[in-house]
């Protein structure tokens, strides 16, 4: 191989190249367009069912799995877009119990068809937080939809200020996360351990996002525990 | 429990499916008016007829203009009321936000897919906040921006979940007021809390406005190490360095804004300015392509954009003639200029010049001659004059065309109109030596100086005797009229005479023709407003 072939194949921005990442990140905004089309007709599809036909446990199905696979995709160009520093950050301040509501709102009819309960609280009535809803609305997001996995009956969404932090928490009554996934979460949270997948990369994600936020020399971060106040697992996310 | 059912809704995707479905879930929320379009330019026609309180739009409509270009053609024709809610949906919204201007911003976005719950959810808080904000929102419709800054102030008494909402039309009213000093105090105290981008931008370009420009380039600078994907911070540092003449520098700027941003017409608009001017005609040409293609049926379409193209493509050969492509070309952006312009005689004149330009070059020079004896009969009709910059480069391409009379005279008429700003004086003497041109406003310069005394000393009655005679030297001089009004109008408040009336009218009408980017035109309008009150 010629060193003028050797420089094509590596370098991608060579006429003829394909750099990976740009299709993966066009491909991705498509399939996301798609998946939201796919999902409008089912939708309209399954209404024009009888109860019995569309109530089945095979419409909650396709339902989480298809807000996973949207959160999954969203989680993805966001990791493209971070790579190549080209993720709009747009903080802005706002009411975080609107925030909550919305993050809940979102998820009403799999929460409803699965049964659980999500509520939501706010320590201090009126709290304003300063982030970017986009953002952290799609950690938080992929969050609540690894809960429902777990979740027994429900799943609380909870906000205070610790430390001139906002802390968001997802907690939910399920077994709560492996410990050993506890002890290694920092690890995780680096990107060093990608074994459990997708899970593994929602934290490293959660960690990016949390990061963003910084105040004077404090940063945003992660944190997994299992002593939830609904006895499961809890995820914070740490906005100073 | 919000009731949906008296409110009017609009619903613009174009997907059939999209459209159906958000329908249908606002049925479920009671709401008996929906609308659908599937394209922009037919979201338009529809706000033309009804006023709606509520828009969905899909950002990425395909084909055609998308939802910010939506947006802000409903605000620039006024067919949005403060009132309205409008939503941006859209499958991934930062994309969209990249493209948002700060002036034009929807009240929010919705990302797709989204259920109905959702939908509702957002709706009942929008709802919500427009009616905390009303007084405010009543007020900007009035366009009374006094009475919007006592109610920010209310709202935010009373509730201080609207803070940041209030804080911002606060801010957009101390800019119109030109209450520099507060504006400046207010977004220092917003950004030392936090980085809040619409703050920086604007304390940034408050900035550039009054001159700071090495402050507005450290903040630039700093806010775009925070926030790279925000092309008004690079925007920003474009104007500062062609302020200071480096347009090397805010050419490579704008590029920058661009590769984030790349479809807006007024940031290609500014591009092809600027490397027409750094002799850059490449870009130039390819910039000012796609200002034209993004103007078309568009209300920010600008003529000057045709003829930076046609100009750059004519200027990219030099003193050669440009090739018969670059040929075909020129005839036909000027066609499309003359088309989508034949009212406007100013356009015509300057497609004519830019044409005889390039035809001279190929060597036919009876019909450069022919375009200039066009362009000239309609210069002698004009019901008003050029810009002082565009007086400044018809004269230039008269001169260039072997011209030198009809030059002259487009030159003297400028120093007329504008020749009390120092600086436009340079601007003529570099293209003149003529004397009676150079020193024909000297006299009535010196009258309008001594004048300027006189009514800062309150001697009103002598400050007007001399404006009157600078006014008879040279009576299509902007300042001097100007003046004249406004002492007049002083003696008019004292006491009502018709006489004086009908002369401060028209000494306004003599200078209707003021361009609105002119820096006396808030100062024109303050005038006919106060004069029209009488």
């Amino acid at each position: 191989m010629s060193d003028e072939q050797q420089k094509q194949q590596s370098d991608p921005e060579a006429p003829g190249g394909l750099d990976f990442s740009t299709v993966i990140a066009s491909t991705v905004h498509d399939m996301k367009n798609s998946l939201g089309l796919l999902m409008q007709a089912y939708e309209r599809w399954s209404s024009a069912l009888p109860p019995e036909l569309s109530e089945t446990a095979e419409r909650g199905m396709i339902e989480y799995e298809s807000m996973r696979l949207n959160g999954m995709l969203v989680q993805m160009l966001g990791l493209y877009k971070l790579g190549v520093n080209q993720l709009p950050m747009r903080p802005n301040w706002l009411e975080v119990e609107d925030f909550l509501q919305e993050q809940l709102a979102r998820h009403d009819e799999i929460l409803r068809s699965r049964h659980i309960e999500g509520s939501y609280e706010v320590e201090e009535d009126g709290l304003m937080a300063f982030l970017d809803t986009e953002l952290v609305g799609s950690v938080v997001g992929n969050v609540i939809n690894n809960s429902i996995r777990y979740a027994r009956s429900a799943i609380q969404l909870k906000a205070w200020v610790a430390d001139s932090q906002l802390v968001i928490a997802i907690s939910d009554d399920g077994q709560g996360y492996p410990p050993s996934m506890i002890e290694n979460q920092s690890e995780y949270v680096l990107g060093i351990n990608m074994s459990t997948g997708s899970t593994g990369l929602g934290l490293y994600f959660g960690q990016r996002i949390a990061e963003l936020h910084h105040r004077d020399e404090v940063k945003g971060h992660i944190e997994l525990r299992n002593d939830g106040p609904l006895g499961g697992g809890e995820f914070r996310i740490y906005l100073p | 429990m919000i009731d949906y059912s008296k409110k009017r809704f609009l619903v613009v995707d174009d997907f059939s499916e999209f459209r159906t479905s958000v329908t249908g879930m606002l049925r479920l929320m009671a709401v008996k008016q929906v609308d659908a379009a599937a394209r922009g330019e037919d979201a338009i026609a529809m706000c033309r007829n009804t006023r709606y309180d509520v828009i969905l739009h899909d950002y990425n409509l395909g084909a055609g203009k998308n939802g910010q270009q939506v947006l802000e053609e409903l605000h620039h024709a006024g067919l949005i009321s403060p009132h309205c809610i409008f939503v941006m949906c859209t499958a991934e919204s930062s994309q969209a936000m990249v493209m948002s201007a700060l002036e034009c911003e929807p009240d929010a976005y919705l990302t797709k897919p989204f259920n109905r719950a959702s939908l509702q959810q957002r709706l009942d808080k929008l709802v919500e906040r427009k009616l905390a904000l009303k007084p405010i929102l009543d007020a900007q419709v009035k366009n009374d921006q006094q009475a919007v800054l006592a109610a920010c102030d209310q709202v935010m008494a009373a509730n201080k979940r609207f803070a940041p909402q209030c804080l911002r039309h606060k801010a957009g009213a101390l800019k119109a007021l030109g209450k520099h000093a507060e504006l400046e105090a207010l977004l220092n105290e917003l950004i030392a809390d936090r980085p809040l981008p619409w703050a920086l931008i604007m304390l940034g370009n408050h900035w550039l406005a009054i001159g700071e420009l090495d402050k507005a380039e450290s903040l630039f600078t700093s806010s775009i190490s925070q926030f790279p994907m925000l092309p008004a911070l690079f925007d920003g540092l474009a104007a500062v360095h062609a302020a200071r003449g480096a347009s090397a520098k805010a050419q490579e700027y704008l590029e920058q804004g661009l590769r984030i941003s790349p479809n807006s017409l007024q940031r290609q608009h500014e591009l092809g300015r600027l490397a027409r001017a750094n002799g850059d005609y490449d870009k130039a040409i390819r910039a000012f392509r796609q200002a034209v293609d993004l103007g078309r049926n568009s209300q920010f379409r600008n003529p000057d954009d045709h003829l930076g193209l046609a100009s750059s493509l004519n200027e990219q050969a030099g003193d050669e003639a440009p090739s018969p492509k670059a040929l075909l070309e020129i005839r036909q952006t000027l066609g499309d200029l003359g088309k989508a312009w034949k009212d406007d005689p100013k356009v015509t004149i300057r497609g004519n010049l830019v044409h005889a330009s390039a035809v001279a070059k190929t060597g036919d020079q009876a019909a450069a001659d022919k375009l200039v004896a066009e362009a000239s009969v309609r210069m002698a009709d004009l019901p008003n004059f050029f810009t002082a910059q565009i007086a400044l480069e018809v004269a230039a391409q008269m001169q260039h065309l072997g011209h030198a009379d009809k030059a002259e005279s487009v030159l003297a008429t400028c120093a007329e109109m504008y020749g009390d700003d120092a600086r436009i004086m340079e601007a003529i003497a570099s293209q003149t030596s003529n004397p009676e041109i150079l020193n024909a406003g000297l006299q009535a310069q010196t009258l309008n100086r001594e004048g300027i005394k006189a009514y800062q000393q309150q001697q009103f009655p002598q400050a007007l005797d001399l404006f009157r005679q600078a006014r008879d030297l040279q009576p299509r001089n902007i300042s001097f009229a100007l003046n004249t009004a406004q002492s007049v109008l002083r003696l008019l408040l004292a006491e009502p005479s018709a006489d004086l009336k009908d002369e401060c009218l028209q000494c306004l009408a003599q200078v209707s023709n003021i361009p609105a980017t002119d820096s006396r035109y808030p100062r024109y309008e303050k005038l006919c407003k106060t004069v029209a009150g009488l």
